[in-house]
């Protein structure tokens, strides 16, 4: 405890938010001590193994974006801070198993778009939830009081801070899949990308000016047939993977009936000194209320099936 | 007995090879990061292949509008041919074949709007490991560090 300490008095406090972080390794060493999950039934499903090569199911696993990169996007984008959008950070200690994974994924997500907006307190408020959870699954050393200590000293930097929690979100990927975890990192993808796509929605009907986000649901109708597919290949075809493509497939349904625009893009391409620039003709068409509430329906659907306590 | 013998030969000169072949794969990865990551960020993620007789490995990622993104080729081959990109859209439509442009260690790519796309690593000849690291950060970066 007297590292923590010591720590905290060597932080120099000009903020509230610093404040906040000063304390939060001790908020994190205090995270450590979890109660016991309660069981749901997604909770002790047990999945698969699959039924195709791993090199083959990497190419649908890493497909979907990374949180820190929705994050990047969302900052580039400009856009405001909707906290009552985002999961309870309060419950991660009632999560376990693939429910776990895929909570530890909303969490980060969650976690990357309060920090790319600014707002460091509710970061580091997913943050003390994604490491409790990440203790489920042995990787919370990836987010250690150390480590947390380096982000903090870059807090006035973002880009670096951002850079260094995309290390991290990469190298806790890298853990699971080395430790057996793959069905686990599975998850962990999926709940990130319902819940960029959940944010997304919930921008657009905030901010219906910045159609641009929209963007972000035309990319759904290449990205779902591979979540489809990442979900159909494993052996077993549990009771949960059934769930979550009958969810996957409703959402493709909604977003076919909105996004008329076809998947066959084809850029003029210019390449100039090692940069390839890509003009694609066609551009994301906004959305009017009413589509907005048809996509939110099977999204809201899938995001509670996996986050129902 | 013979062909016990000749299975225990086999693993005991292939098997070494084979990991040895994995982990020079994987030993190349944090050289090419510190060569060619440079300014960008880089989430920690690769993908890694060991190509033989033509052999390629296909990748899908999201690339967003208005993010700058470093594809960093990274393996070593037989023929000590370098490692190339062909870069496709979700349809499978062959975009750009980086083969076409020239050796080059990396390459940086913008896009007009946010796009699936797929990327291929092949050797043009000969058999090795092939990896990939991809960088991103904001053209915004770019101009203020430059």
């Amino acid at each position: 405890m007297d590292f923590v300490v010591k720590a905290v008095k060597k932080l120099s406090l000009n903020e509230w938010g610093s404040k906040f972080l000063a304390i939060f390794p001790l908020t994190i060493w205090l995270a450590a001590c979890t109660d016991a999950p309660k069981e749901s039934s997604l909770q002790s499903s047990q999945d698969t193994l699959y039924a195709i090569p791993w090199e083959e199911v990497q190419a649908y696993m890493k497909a979907a974006p990374s949180p820190l990169q929705v994050a990047a996007w969302l900052k580039q984008e400009k856009v405001s801070f909707i906290r009552e959008a985002l999961h309870d950070p309060t419950l991660a200690t009632k999560y376990g198993g693939i429910q776990g994974a895929a909570t530890l994924g909303i969490y980060l997500t969650d976690m990357a778009y309060a920090y790319s907006t600014q707002h460091y307190q509710e970061a580091y408020e997913y943050l003390s939830s994604v490491n409790r959870l990440a203790a489920r699954y042995g990787v919370d050393d990836i987010l250690s009081v150390d480590r947390i200590r380096l982000l903090e000293k870059l807090q006035d930097r973002p880009d670096s801070a951002q850079k260094l929690l995309s290390q991290y979100y990469g190298e806790m990927q890298q853990r699971l899949e080395e430790t057996g975890q793959q069905v686990m990192l599975r998850h962990m993808i999926l709940g990130g990308w319902i819940e960029s796509l959940h944010l997304t929605l919930a921008l657009l009907e905030k901010e219906p000016q910045k159609q641009q986000l929209a963007e972000m649901i035309t990319l759904q109708k290449s990205l779902i047939p591979l979540l489809i597919k990442l979900y159909s290949i494993d052996t077993a075809a549990t009771a949960s993977s059934r769930q979550v493509i009958q969810h996957l497939l409703s959402i493709q349904e909604s977003i076919n009936t909105v996004v008329s625009e076809s998947t066959d893009n084809r850029p003029v391409t210019k390449v100039e000194k090692g940069v390839i620039q890509m003009q694609f003709t066609s551009k994301a068409t906004g959305l009017s209320a009413q589509q907005l509430h048809l996509l939110k329906r099977p999204v809201s659907e899938l995001r509670q099936y996996m986050i129902k306590v | 007995m013979r062909a016990f013998l000749r299975a225990v030969f086999w693993l005991s000169v292939g098997l070494p090879l084979f990991l040895s072949a994995q982990t020079s794969c994987k030993d190349l990865i944090p050289t090419c990061r510190d060569a060619y990551m440079e300014n960008f960020g880089w989430d920690g993620r690769y993908w890694r292949a060991e190509l033989y007789g033509g052999e390629t490995s296909e990748i899908y990622y999201t690339f967003f509008r208005g993010i700058r993104y470093r594809l960093i080729p990274c393996g070593s081959s037989s023929t000590k041919a370098p490692l190339h990109i062909r870069l496709y859209n979700a349809n499978r439509t062959l975009l750009l074949d980086t083969r076409q442009q020239g050796d080059r260690a990396y390459w940086d790519l913008e896009l007009s709007t946010t796009q699936l796309l797929l990327i291929e690593l092949y050797y043009p000849s000969g058999d090795g490991c092939a990896a990939l690291l991809i960088g991103h950060r904001a053209p915004m970066e770019a101009s203020t560090r430059q």
